[in-house]
């Protein structure tokens, strides 16, 4: 199976599927990348020759930040909101939705599994 | 939705005015504001605010990082303290 940038191994799927295992690659990415690169975009992964995958690999490095640089990113801009002290930093601090959502129902993927308090009004009802 | 960048970014200018005045003066106390709408921009880096939060003013040097944000951003104007009968809650309610 062919690799690009160490880790990631995609498989024999046509290659602008398979570029999108990587972190950061998605649909509009990936196939930007076979143009750059002269890759048909449906060949099989598998099918890459290695100087194929060496011009994919240059090409991200060069231009785009994925996989590890891509997160290091992305947890850096959160933590200078959370350094500067302003409002989306705080909602960041406090694990709860940064862009305004509701908070009194849902927001169940920023606050984690319901903890049921004992005692509070309908907790019976949700239960019975 | 975005504001439209032909504007540029809004600035109160009364608030700017007095920024301006302090740089050509000197002085160094914290300016009074209620213009949490306004943008921060690089002339008010170093500068100290008293930005209002419907309450009171809260304190709040500006530094490079803060540019592109708006004052109100860092003055809070909801203050949870923890739901009621909690233990731990009353511990963890009030720390930022």
């Amino acid at each position: 199976m062919p690799r690009i940038l160490g880790v990631d191994i995609p498989n024999d799927k046509q290659t602008h599927i398979a570029l999108r295992y990587l972190y950061g690659i998605g649909p509009t990415l990936a196939l930007r990348l076979c143009e750059q690169a002269n890759i048909d975009p449906h060949r099989r992964a598998k099918e890459l020759s290695d100087d194929d995958l060496a011009r994919l690999a240059t090409i991200l490095d060069r231009e785009y930040a994925v996989e590890g640089p891509l997160r290091r990113q992305i947890q850096q801009n959160i933590q200078r909101l959370r350094d500067i002290g302003c409002y989306r930093g705080l909602r960041h601090r406090r694990g709860l939705p940064v862009r305004g959502q509701r908070t009194r129902t849902n927001a169940r993927t920023r606050k984690g599994p319901r903890k049921t308090v004992a005692g509070k009004k309908g907790v019976k009802e949700m239960r019975g | 939705m975005s504001r439209s960048l032909k504007k540029g970014p809004y600035v109160d200018p009364r608030l700017l005015a007095k920024v301006e005045k302090q740089q050509n003066t000197g002085a160094r106390e914290p300016l009074k504001t209620w213009a949490r709408d306004c943008t921060i921009v690089p002339e008010f880096i170093g500068i100290t605010f008293l930005v209002h939060n419907g309450r009171q003013f809260m304190k709040l040097y500006v530094t490079e990082d803060m540019v592109g944000h708006k004052l109100g951003e860092f003055s809070p104007t909801r203050l949870f303290r923890g739901h009621s009968g909690g233990k731990k809650a009353a511990a963890a309610g009030p720390a930022k």
